[in-house]
């Protein structure tokens, strides 16, 4: 029976883990993911869940367990937040090129220095470029069912790949939400037990990741390519059998706000998105036509979608969490992305990118509202810069309470 | 296809007529003349069978064994980074556990073994084979030493002795003896601090069977197990590709390598000399020990005549580290 219940992120997560039946987990403390392991040690221990309860001895050792889990055809599943998300990069390739399925919850977390908890993007989409599936929740229930949803995007035959699933540490990870645990045998039908088309098995004995020739490079490259190639419409068939099987009502790739008609619009991902709604609606009552066009999805990056739903508008700022130090806006991550999407389309926006929520910093109405103002004026001069760092430009001044 | 599982309760050779005529490990990789390290691979290959599950730590024996997407190895193998052998074979161990518990996988546990190099096991994947065995899994992790980081041109590793001649320790005006550490005691970083470990066992490609059936008896546990295998390497000891067993039967005369066992917490010890030739007589026929002075000699007989009153046991060493010369 489906079940409402009230839960964090992390529990969520951990119950999404649970419902997909994962067969081995690999765990290592670092906060705020460590509740999803907490969680999931707990159902282990009662019996509630029959998985392997690896305790790993960092995150690197997390993401090998996991892989090594996976490649032996098990459903495998681990995570990390911050520095351990980085600290286990040179494992993220191996998983992704031996094709090899397992899922890594992320409870996102900014980098040291300083010493800091807070949520901020920039720890896993470091890896955004490592062959994984990636995508960010908003809502406790939406971790839940992403969890389900992205197992069953990366064991898909067309796929075969292994899935970052996001959520934003402690604005997502540690607010309890309301939401519904679907019943078991409905998961169950939805993800069946994962059938690894290339097991480590002694009855068909294979090898697994032999060194190349440089010529074969671009040939065994291409392969890992043309999985993103075909992700997007094995995405936007899970979401709809998701959304009709459970009630929901995803977009698969940007969940839109007001966007109709909406003359400038705030594009982000994760938790911030709800005070952007919130801003917005205020915005609107002052005039301002403005709209929230929210990714669910960095990786495959969907430019279609990206394309359609902001070519709508006439400015747009991406609301960033996450540092690209020198790159080519001085802005964060997502603005390279957008503004690629938007060059081949005849009426583009402007498109600018807004430094904001680092380091867990909470974006408030004030700040949106700030950003509504430089976007505006960006739509009356035709004119507006690369980037803004939000509370120290004269344009987005800082305002204390 | 491969043939009946039999793992776990694999039965000890008497000699080399009882094993296995058939080669796992099989031709077609480019090791070099007299490679050791491939005659480690082939033994084990004989003592773990088929029905293995094999992991392969960058080294040596992936770089050289698996060229041109090509690999000799006729029982399941993977590549795995030169850090995660033993996070690896976890995972893979772990699946096992349960997919054998769910009935997902019909059989017994196959044989996992980790095959890493001296830095695949004691340098940087140090951590993931500590945490590996500390955690129990059933897996033999198989270090063959070769005392260096041979695929990529010969480096000092944990594993290289006093005074040889590395590409990153070259013998010079300042430091004439190139090599100033003496090596980290392999079993002995593993033996005793893990409590679900019970055999730890070294031995040698100079005697096939006792390394066979050490492996075998590594495997047989239903825990993890360690074995270190002295495996020369032509190519970066410097010395004639047809010496191989030779050198390796050297070290043991000499007392530079000593075959034992630690059981269940009791060492026993196998092939020692009645008496032990000077260090010297192993060295010599070395080339990265030729810019070596008597002085020399005489600092590596004294740390392996101390270190031969308890092999494999912690006791003092009559060397000083380098800050406390001077």
């Amino acid at each position: 029976m489906a079940k409402e219940v009230f839960y964090s992120g992390c529990a969520a997560a951990a119950y999404g883990a649970k419902d997909a039946r994962v067969e081995v987990i690999s765990s290592y403390p670092i906060r705020p993911y460590t509740g999803i392991m907490m969680e999931l040690s707990k159902l282990v221990a009662n019996g509630e869940l029959d998985a392997e309860f690896v305790l790993g001895e960092g995150e690197h050792a997390q993401v090998s367990i996991a892989y090594g889990a996976s490649s032996a055809g098990a459903r495998a599943y681990t995570g990390s937040s911050g520095v351990g998300v980085v600290y286990a990069m040179e494992c993220y390739s191996p998983a992704a090129g031996g094709r090899l399925p397992c899922q890594m919850a992320i409870a996102d977390r900014a980098l040291d220095p300083p010493g800091d908890f807070g949520s901020e993007h920039t720890d896993v989409m470091s890896a955004r470029d490592q062959g994984w599936i990636m995508g960010w929740a908003e809502s406790p229930q939406e971790v839940y069912d992403n969890t389900i949803m992205f197992y069953k995007i990366g064991e898909d035959r067309r796929v075969l790949l292994p899935q970052f699933c996001c959520q934003d540490g402690y604005f997502v990870s540690h607010i309890p939400g309301k939401m519904q645990l679907e019943d078991q045998k409905a998961v169950d039908e939805f993800l069946p037990p994962f059938n690894s088309p290339h097991p480590l098995n002694p009855e068909k004995p294979i090898n697994h990741g032999p060194q190349i020739y440089a010529d074969q490079g671009s040939a065994i490259d291409v392969q890992r390519a043309m999985a993103f190639e075909g992700l997007p419409a094995v995405i936007e068939e899970v979401v709809a059998d998701y959304n009709k099987q459970f009630g929901r009502s995803y977009s698969p790739f940007v969940d839109e706000y007001m966007m109709d008609d909406a003359e400038i619009a705030f594009f982000l991902q994760g938790g911030h998105a709800r005070t952007a709604r919130f801003a917005v609606n205020n915005l609107r009552k002052q005039g301002v036509k403005a709209g929230v066009a929210r990714l669910r999805f960095v990786r495959p990056w969907p430019t279609d979608a990206v394309a359609e739903s902001l070519s709508k508008v006439k400015a747009v700022g991406t609301i960033e969490t996450s540092t690209s130090y020198g790159g080519a806006t001085r802005g964060g991550n997502l603005v390279h992305e957008l503004m690629a999407s938007l060059y081949n389309v005849p009426n583009k926006p402007l498109v600018t990118s807004f430094m904001a929520g680092l380091g867990g910093e909470i974006v408030t109405l004030d700040m949106f509202y700030d950003m509504a103002k430089v976007l505006s004026g960006a739509v009356k001069n035709q004119k507006v810069n690369h980037s803004y760092w939000v509370n120290f430009e004269p344009e987005v001044p800082f305002r204390p309470e | 296809m491969a043939k009946e599982v039999k793992t776990q309760n694999m039965e000890l050779a008497k000699s080399l007529r009882q094993v296995d005529q058939e080669e796992y490990y099989v031709p077609g990789h480019r090791t070099c003349q007299g490679c050791g390290p491939a005659l480690v691979y082939k033994l084990v290959s004989k003592a773990a069978g088929q029905d293995s599950i094999f992991l392969g730590p960058t080294g040596c024996m992936y770089v050289a064994n698996t060229s041109y997407l090509c690999a000799p190895f006729a029982y399941n193998w993977m590549h795995t980074q030169i850090t995660n052998g033993g996070a690896v074979a976890s995972g893979i161990e772990a699946a096992y556990q349960v997919m054998i518990r769910k009935g997902k996988y019909k059989g017994p546990l196959p044989n996992i073994v980790v095959m890493a190099g001296d830095g695949g096991a004691i340098d940087i994947g140090l951590q993931a084979a500590s945490a590996m065995m500390y955690r129990g899994h059933d897996v033999l992790f198989v270090m063959y030493d070769n005392e260096s980081y041979a695929n990529t041109g010969i480096q000092v590793s944990p594993a290289t002795p006093y005074g040889a001649n590395t590409t990153f320790t070259p013998p010079g005006k300042e430091v004439p003896e190139g090599r100033v550490l003496f090596p980290k005691d392999a079993p002995q970083l593993f033996i005793g601090g893990h409590p679900a470990l019970h055999y730890v066992a070294t031995a040698s490609v100079a005697y096939p069977v006792d390394l066979i059936n050490k492996c075998r008896k590594g495997l047989n546990y239903k825990g993890p197990a360690f074995v270190h295998l002295h495996a020369p390497c032509p190519k970066g000891w410097l010395f004639d590709a047809r010496k191989t067993i030779e050198i390796a039967k050297l070290a043991i005369q000499t007392g530079m390598w000593v075959n034992y066992e630690w059981e269940n917490g009791e060492y026993t010890y196998q092939h020692t000399p009645k008496e032990y030739k000077p260090v010297k007589e192993y060295m010599k026929d070395q080339y990265r020990f030729n810019h070596l002075t008597d002085a020399h000699y005489a600092k590596m007989q004294a740390f392996i005549d101390a270190r031969l009153k308890a092999p494999g046991k912690p006791i003092a060493i009559p060397v000083q580290g380098p800050r406390e010369q001077a």
